[in-house]
């Protein structure tokens, strides 16, 4: 193999400057949390302190709530088309500090800067963009008899991406004419609280966006506060599970975009190498930190060996390291609790039996890291082939059918999305019908657009984030 | 002469079953009494295995096809109007409003007959993705529904609790505690009107009894409430539903298109455009 040296391309942390303590955003202000309690947030590449954040208690949250019900009185009573220019404009804000939100992402959260440049942060502006369309036009949007927003919606968010979870949630509840309490995740706070700076830069109504941080404690405090209109959650299956529980009897909205263990089914009739780069995006864009990574790759048996082949040689040229190196291909892994995590997964799949194949490549010393994985000899049984890693961690499993495909993909409690592989039309439709998937990729893999709602079937959740199905999200329909 | 009774059982995988425990309520009608299937666990299990293999018979059908049974449905009520209608006054209701309930259960069944091949072209769309690919949001039914009916003796009522999920090709397990005696007549349209067995079975009972075994059955997809429980029931009812992120709706809607969203999974597919 051919020895490719990179010379680093490191992108410059000047445009950032992040403050030694941060105070939540509640009724427009910065205010310090009446907790009088901080959480620390590193930088999971290096493992240095970056800031501290409020971990909020009740009375934060009181406060919060009732400044977002305050929101509400001026929010609701702004035209539609009011509240659609606060939307461009916060878009147009956000494409403006775009390096800013970029770098500081990588830093919190350790993905690769070209991700953060690239992916997320057109991803966020296009999100306020194309609900920024919607909040004058929600009378055209489905033909029922009424649409009403929920008024005060709490919004609790994971750390795989934060400030496009933030946009996925803000964007659309903000469309709608709902204001919102929001909760970036424990160790990614930082881009939620730089977005608190650009509601105050477009001088959006105090109250409407209120942001405040801390850790599960926090968002329990959400989810059970009386005033909560609704709640949108993005995260673990397990913590789903909880907050629909714990919202159990009461009459408040609830949508919830959980896990996922994504087949990625390869026929024998693909394009190989087209599904071999999209096998490696499905799982390794984001240190595999993806909900709807295709973590179970499904292949024909007449394939497997010279895909694995394939694969195996493609992987060992993915470049693990400095999240601000631009030729970085695999960052740091979010946390130490996450690696553990992926680490104690992988040991597991080795006991049971998994044959291992690891890249190598050299590690930073300090940080959170994970080499990419690949699992072959896999029974389905297995955790690895079960559960959701979160990790750069890929279980192959085989088929000979495209029945039995079928019944693999769709032998999980999970059902957020799926890939198909093979230049045969009818084929991919034929599967895609019979997947209990949100979003099926055919011969595409990880592709997301303001418009294309997301969203599981199953144990992935309930509720469309994103397109016109998103809107429902936050509306309550009735005839 | 002595008048012939009629003896009322669950209908379930396209058969008229006694309850396994053999137990029944009763029900007294006009001086008579019925004595009804109180549906058990085993009976809920049961109907479950025969509602999923009646999901993928129904849903397997064309929305051509099941557009024409459900308007067979109402030819069949059409036919028997009169016994309905009677059926209605032993429980209390004026003739005349008898009459004007059957005739608006038909107008109900037209109205989402019409509907079978319709309702993806209102609720899907393409999406106009930023880049080159066809990206289409289509839906799925949801899978097997459990819809427990109004404590409202109607049968325009008891329609509107099954109709929305059934036509968008969900299997239904109908429940009805009040309504028994009209829901077991009712299931004998079913039987006359071609519907896949499964696809849609009648039960009745009371809830209470069957409520945590309803909630806490992974393999029913989402529990319709079209009556009010009181609160410490549908809290029960939800915290069991949490376990596996069961739906649950409580009062859905049950007109015009918002009367189907509960029931649908909406399903994304990508694909790249190219040469």
């Amino acid at each position: 193999m051919v020895d490719w040296q990179y010379s680093e391309s490191i992108e410059s942390s000047d445009i950032v400057s992040i403050k030694k303590k941060y105070s939540n955003y509640i009724g427009g202000k910065f205010v310090e949390p009446k907790s009088k309690k901080y959480i620390n947030t590193i930088s999971p590449s290096t493992e240095e302190l970056l800031s501290k954040v409020p971990l909020s208690n009740e009375q934060d949250i009181n406060s919060a709530v009732k400044s977002a019900k305050e929101g509400l009185e001026v929010w609701s009573k702004l035209t539609p088309n009011q509240r659609s220019r606060y939307l461009f404009k916060i878009a147009r804000l956000i494409q403006e500090r775009s390096r800013e939100f970029a770098v500081l992402e990588s830093l919190d959260g350790g993905k690769p800067i070209k991700e953060s440049r690239d992916f997320d942060l057109p991803q966020v502006a296009a999100n306020f963009f194309y609900f920024a369309g919607w909040a004058d036009k929600l009378d055209l949007s489905w033909a029922t008899k009424s649409l009403k927003p929920y008024g005060v919606v709490g919004q609790i968010i994971p750390w795989n991406f934060p400030l496009l979870m933030l946009a996925w949630k803000i964007a659309p509840a903000l469309a709608t004419g709902n204001t919102v309490v929001l909760k970036p995740a424990e160790t990614t706070p930082l881009t939620a609280l730089l977005f608190a700076e650009i509601c105050e830069k477009a001088g959006l109504p105090s109250g409407v966006v209120n942001i405040v941080t801390g850790d599960g404690s926090t968002g329990s405090l959400i989810v059970n506060h009386k005033d909560i209109n609704k709640i949108a959650f993005t995260g673990s299956t397990q913590v789903g599970k909880l907050i629909q529980k714990s919202l159990a009897g009461r009459d408040v909205g609830l949508t919830l975009e959980l896990g996922g263990k994504a087949a990625n089914i390869v026929y024998e009739d693909a394009a190989i190498d087209q599904a071999v780069e999209g096998v490696v995006n499905g799982i390794f864009f984001n240190q595999g930190h993806v909900c709807c990574a295709g973590s179970r790759l499904l292949l024909q048996e007449s394939i497997h060996d010279q895909f694995v082949k394939k694969l195996e040689k493609r992987m060992q040229s993915l470049r693990v390291g400095n999240p601000l190196d631009k030729n970085t291909d695999i960052g740091a892994i979010n946390s130490k609790e996450q690696l553990d995590k992926i680490t104690s997964l992988v040991n597991e799949g080795v006991d049971d039996g998994g044959e291992l194949f690891q890249t190598e490549c050299e590690l930073p010393g300090n940080g959170f890291w994970f080499r990419p994985t690949l699992f072959t000899n896999v029974q389905p049984s297995y955790s690895i082939a079960r559960e959701e890693i979160f990790g750069p961690v890929l279980t192959t499993l085989t088929f000979r059918t495209p029945e039995e495909a079928v019944e693999i993909a769709n032998n999980t409690e999970y059902g957020l999305s799926a890939g198909v592989w093979t230049e045969k039309g009818s084929k991919i439709l034929w599967t895609a019908d019979r997947l209990d998937a949100g979003v099926v990729w055919a011969n595409t893999f990880n592709k997301f657009d303001p418009s294309s709602p997301f969203g599981g079937y199953k144990e992935s959740g309930f509720g469309r984030e994103g397109g016109r199905h998103g809107l429902l999200s936050y509306l309550k329909a009735s005839s | 002469m002595i008048d012939i009774k009629k003896t009322y059982k669950n209908y379930v995988d396209g058969k008229y079953v006694r309850s396994e425990s053999g137990k029944t309520y009763t029900k007294e009608l006009k001086n008579e009494f019925y004595e009804l299937p109180l549906t058990s666990r085993k009976d809920i299990r049961d109907t479950v295995t025969s509602s999923k293999s009646g999901f993928i018979k129904w849903n397997g059908l064309t929305p051509y096809t099941r557009m024409q049974i459900l308007y067979r449905l109402s030819e069949m009520i059409e036919g028997n109007k009169e016994s309905y209608i009677e059926l209605l006054v032993s429980h209390g209701m004026s003739k005349q409003k008898a009459s004007k309930d059957i005739a608006l259960a038909i107008e109900s069944i037209i109205w989402f007959a019409g509907l079978a091949d319709k309702w993806e072209q209102l609720a899907g769309n393409l999406n106009p993705v930023s880049e080159e690919y066809f990206n289409i949001s289509h839906q799925n039914p949801i899978g097997v529904v459990f819809s427990l009916s109004n404590s409202t003796v109607s049968l325009n009522n008891l329609l509107l609790s099954l109709l929305p999920p059934l036509t968008i090709g969900c299997s239904v397990i109908s429940y009805s505690e009040e309504s028994s005696v009209l829901a077991l007549k009712f299931a004998e349209d079913i039987n006359n009107s071609d519907f896949p067995p499964g696809s849609l079975n009648i039960l009745t009972g009371k809830f209470e009894n069957i409520l945590d075994d309803v909630s806490k059955h992974v393999e029913i997809n989402l529990v319709a409430l079209h009556k009010e429980i009181e609160n410490d029931g549908l809290k029960r009812i939800q915290e069991n539903a949490s376990s596996s992120v069961k739906r649950v709706v409580s009062l859905p809607s049950i007109s015009g298109l918002s009367s189907i969203l509960p029931y649908l999974e909406t399903k994304t597919v990508w694909h790249p455009k190219g040469t």
